[in-house]
């Protein structure tokens, strides 16, 4: 009895998808208007085979990789480095810190049409975007973790008579560097929104977010769908693929602890 | 009198870093407005010099101009009217429903089983990537923006409401069953206090995303609110009303984030 409702157990998280999928597939039966929306199992597979073979879904998915990688490089560079500016430099953080909070206010999105006005709709719109996007999150949790920094382990700094550079790299960098992966990894993921973003609002060039929207435009609710699974299982995937990156960097600190 | 040793020796160190204010910092008159003054005065100064024209960057006051006209057309009222209305429909229905699946989720080992699956399978996808699909499936009318809400609401206040019905240490309900406490009782005087914060800590991100979903989703399809207004100006040219609509979108961003954290302020109070 007990290993029966053990396997009964394992089977319940199944039962609602297999559900929604059965009613789906009835849904798409109902009629044109029905199956337009509810894609009949069939379509989808011919959808997928169609998008894999013609190389589409590929080429989207390493338009909008590698666009979002490139800015998040930039904006997760220039966070880290302005941080550590205005954290080293008191009169730098009273200048800079209100004008960020104001800029940090403005629904990152809803930077778009002025974007595109100044920068037009092509590449250097988007790359803005996702860089700003970055930025936030890799600068907020750089600058929390300097200001962070145990007091003793600056006096340590001082005692040994470090300079002012080897105190940063060699005290304070390290144990703010917890939070400044975090932040990075933020910033990874709003990269990837952002990206998505931008290739929906400037519908122009390569891009999952392009693909998606010229589905749309034709009512390919298939091609529609398996955008939506693939940038949900890439966001996943990268953001436990930093995740890994983070432990690994940080290794040390279970060295000095134990 | 005499100080530990310790002490006398941690004041007298003076750190590398970070760098102090120099000397002569007081011979600067600062305060909180002076950057922002600065900036106004910078673009002000800019759009007036000729250099960058008027087309890419109006001055300061032809976008206040564009405010008042707008405003009294009653434009603007329209636009951030039915913007907020779409907001707090779709916020009302995202966080009511994250809230009952939440807790449901917490307390109940049947909800898990069934449904944790799928929603930890939902949670992952990008709200964003949501706005072609639901367009398809419900048209460019009404109900796909009040849904991209409250997708984008659902799930921070579920799974903070989940985490907080777990946080609670059992021992408070075995406290609260020796009091014989009545359920309303133990709703009011354990389960509120002790998820409070955290939930409107995860009503405030919800919200957060939610006004960026909406102004995008209003900018894609939309026949008023404030992202088409701007999306609108964008297509006319019109940089004065893209860069009032700008600003009225933080504005209202920041004014929303600050009320629920004057809450969250206010019910936290009593803990310390």
């Amino acid at each position: 009895m007990s290993l029966f409702a053990e396997r009964l157990r394992k089977g319940k998280p199944l039962v609602l998808p297999l559900l929604l999928l059965v009613l789906w597939q009835w849904l798409s039966g109902q009629g044109p208007a029905y199956a337009m929306v509810f894609v009949p199992a069939g379509q989808m597979l011919a959808g997928i085979d169609e998008l894999l073979s013609s190389g589409e879904l590929g080429h989207a998915l390493a338009a909008s990789v590698s666009r979002m990688s490139l800015g998040l490089a930039i904006g997760a560079g220039s966070g880290f480095a302005l941080a550590v500016a205005t954290a080293s430099l008191r009169p730098l953080d009273r200048a800079l810190t209100p004008v960020l909070n104001a800029v940090r206010q403005v629904p990152l999105l809803g930077w778009a049409p002025l974007l595109g006005l100044w920068l037009g709709n092509g590449e250097p719109a988007k790359l803005f975007v996702i860089a700003m996007a970055a930025f936030f999150p890799t600068l907020l949790g750089t600058y929390e973790g300097l200001r962070g920094v145990d007091r003793r382990y600056r006096e340590l700094a001082a005692i040994s008579k470090l300079s002012p550079w080897q105190g940063f790299v060699q005290v304070s960098l390290p144990a703010a560097s917890p939070n400044v992966l975090t932040g990075v990894s933020q910033s990874l993921a709003v990269a990837w929104m952002a990206a998505v973003g931008t290739e929906l609002l400037f519908a122009a060039g390569l891009g999952l977010g392009t693909l998606m929207f010229t589905a749309e435009t034709g009512a390919r609710m298939d091609v529609v769908l398996v955008c939506v699974a693939v940038i949900g299982v890439l966001g996943y995937t990268l953001s436990r693929l930093f995740e890994w990156l983070a432990h690994w960097l940080l290794r040390w600190r279970d060295a000095v602890s134990t | 009198m005499n100080k530990p040793n310790g002490f006398v020796a941690a004041q007298a160190v003076s750190l590398p870093w970070p760098v102090r204010w120099p000397a002569w910092r007081s011979l600067l008159p600062w305060s909180s407005l002076t950057v922002p003054a600065l900036l106004l005065l910078v673009w002000s100064s800019l759009s007036a010099s000729g250099w960058i024209s008027p087309q890419l960057l109006p001055s300061p006051l032809t976008v206040a101009d564009a405010g008042i006209a707008l405003w009294q057309d009653g434009e603007l009222q329209g636009h951030l009217g039915v913007s907020l209305s779409r907001l707090a429909i779709g916020f009302g229905i995202g966080a009511l429903g994250g809230l009952a699946f939440g807790a449901a989720l917490a307390v109940s080992r049947n909800v898990e089983d069934y449904a944790g699956g799928l929603f930890h399978l939902f949670r992952h996808i990008p709200t964003i990537a949501l706005i072609p699909p639901f367009i398809l499936a419900f048209g460019v009318g009404e109900t796909f923006k009040i849904l991209i809400v409250v997708k984008g609401v659902f799930f921070p206040v579920a799974i903070a409401a989940h985490d907080a019905v777990r946080n609670i240490p059992r021992g408070y309900f075995e406290v609260a069953r020796l009091y014989k406490l009545s359920r309303p009782a133990v709703v009011r005087h354990l389960l509120l206090p002790a998820t409070l914060p955290s939930i409107l800590t995860g009503l405030r991100i919800g919200l957060d995303r939610s006004w960026m979903l909406l102004v995008v989703a209003e900018q894609i399809a939309a026949e008023n609110g404030i992202g088409q207004m701007m999306e609108m100006a964008r297509q006319i040219f019109r940089i004065d009303i893209v860069m009032l609509g700008v600003v009225l979108t933080g504005v209202i961003g920041f004014a929303l984030d600050r009320s629920v954290r004057q809450l969250e302020t206010l019910t936290t109070r009593w803990r310390r």
